[in-house]
């Protein structure tokens, strides 16, 4: 799929800071273990993308990033802090990882204005003015800026998609997760979330992505990961994962997907 | 039909409904309050708790109306606790109505859906700030049509009341049937008051309903 401008990946994220650390991550529901033992790891400004066929735990790893779900087994860094279950901690974490969901989750009985103002100054006590000024830079950089009135469900699922992006922009956060962002939406409307997101990425915005668009991932991912069986199958760069994948379970995966 | 005699009962028949009004109001503020409170106990995750209002809810609608406003009115006295006939009688309607508005509040909240627990939690959102900005707004929307019926049902029931001797409406329509034998034109009247008085909360509730969903496609 074609993209805005073109983007290219920067090397120079190699020696930046940690951003994200997993050692050893294992979770189980029940008897079902979800993710086995993954490292996983981030630097300041790299854009992964992650994939996988359904089940394989990629959306549970990035939840357990901002503590959606919590893990068993390892240890998980965020910006150097160590995840724990202290709500203070979990607190500062959240706030410094972005979230942007399949199925959106805007708040239905506030406008996208309200749903972007409303974390901003009750959390971080930021002024209404502050709060809605910002608001409306996000929203016009996400290109929704005459929407801020609207309610969720008067707007189509590219711009309420684009709307939980700016959302979450408004926090400020420092990571951005996508729990496949574009699966909920018409054909049609993929790439105007994409475009926001590769535009973010060119801002140096560090980011996860659990997607499918491997268009995307080829244009921006500094690195590709694989996921199977709750395993980190293959991790390796666009060029390498795409040109000359090493794993089996990878090549299959890639057939089905790249008709 | 006496349409005079009608006429010269409306003072007393609006003092009925005064009456009626009063305690219909208070009931339906107090148990509103109580079914919202309920209804977060119940799902608090907290067993015992959940239990408790589970029991509560399951006695009161498992129960006739009329014995819990006798047992109110002439059984507490005897373990000490002596209401007036008004607030027995509120008390009585109260906790009915809270057991309807607990079940109707209860389904609200299970309208909340996870993601949006997930949205609140990635902003970091406070419990209360969740529960205040985002939870109560949606749960009451979904669980206003119901919580409809219930207030309409709390305005019929208080007529019930009569049978403790509160002076409201029925008191009054068969205090004076009693007296002048007028069933036809007594019943008559207080059946189209009481008609009324519920076309008017109906009709609210169907503004508020539409006003409340205008923007909003419901999850």
């Amino acid at each position: 799929m074609m993209m805005t401008a073109p983007y290219i990946a920067q090397s120079s994220t190699v020696e930046a800071p940690l951003s994200v650390e997993m050692i050893g991550v294992s979770k189980w529901y029940g008897h079902f273990q979800v993710l086995d033992s993954i490292d996983f790891s981030v630097r300041r400004g790299e854009k992964i993308v992650v994939c996988g066929p359904s089940g394989s735990g990629k959306s549970t790893m990035i939840r357990c990033i901002n503590r959606l779900e919590v893990h068993q087994q390892g240890e998980i860094r965020v910006n150097g802090i160590v995840l724990t279950d202290n709500v203070r901690v979990i607190d500062q974490i959240r706030q410094d990882v972005g979230m942007v969901f399949q199925s959106f989750n805007l708040y239905p009985h506030l406008t996208i204005l309200e749903n972007c103002v409303l974390a901003p100054r009750w959390v971080k006590g930021v002024s209404r003015k502050e709060a809605e000024e910002r608001a409306m830079g996000y929203l016009e950089r996400v290109r929704i800026p005459d929407q801020a009135g609207k309610y969720p469900s008067q707007l189509s699922g590219g711009q309420q998609q684009r709307a939980a992006i700016a959302r979450s922009l408004c926090m400020n956060p420092d990571i951005m997760l996508f729990d496949e962002p574009t699966s909920a939406l018409d054909p049609e409307l993929v790439r105007e979330v994409l475009d926001t997101m590769v535009e973010l990425a060119r801002d140096g915005m560090t980011m996860v992505c659990v997607t499918h668009e491997m268009g995307f991932a080829r244009q921006v991912a500094d690195r590709v990961v694989f996921m199977d069986r709750g395993r980190i199958v293959e991790s390796a760069s666009p060029n390498e994962f795409f040109g000359n994948p090493k794993e089996e379970r990878t090549r299959n995966f890639l057939s089905q997907i790249l008709h | 039909m006496d349409w005079v005699y009608i006429y010269k009962a409306l003072p007393d028949l609006m003092n009925g409904l005064g009456m009626t009004l009063l305690i219909s109001g208070v009931a339906i503020c107090l148990s509103l309050l109580l079914g919202v409170i309920g209804a977060a106990l119940r799902t608090s995750g907290i067993r015992p708790l959940e239990m408790l209002v589970t029991g509560y809810v399951e006695f009161i609608r498992g129960t006739p109306y009329l014995v819990q406003i006798f047992f109110i009115f002439y059984g507490l006295p005897s373990i000490g606790l002596k209401l007036s006939i008004f607030w027995s009688g509120a008390l009585a309607l109260t906790i009915w109505a809270s057991a309807f508005h607990i079940e109707s509040f209860r389904a609200g909240l299970a309208a909340v859906g996870q993601g949006i627990r997930d949205a609140s939690a990635s902003l970091s959102l406070k419990r209360w700030q969740h529960a205040w900005f985002i939870v109560l707004p949606l749960a009451l929307r979904a669980a206003l049509p119901s919580a409809m019926n219930t207030i309409v049902a709390t305005v019929k029931n208080s007529s019930y009341l009569q049978a403790i001797g509160l002076v409201e409406l029925t008191f009054v329509a068969v205090d004076r049937i009693a007296y002048e034998f007028r069933t036809v034109e007594m019943f008559a009247s207080i059946c189209v008051i009481y008609l009324f008085c519920v076309f008017i909360l109906s009709g609210l509730g169907h503004w508020l309903e539409h006003r409340l969903n205008r923007p909003f496609a419901g999850r």
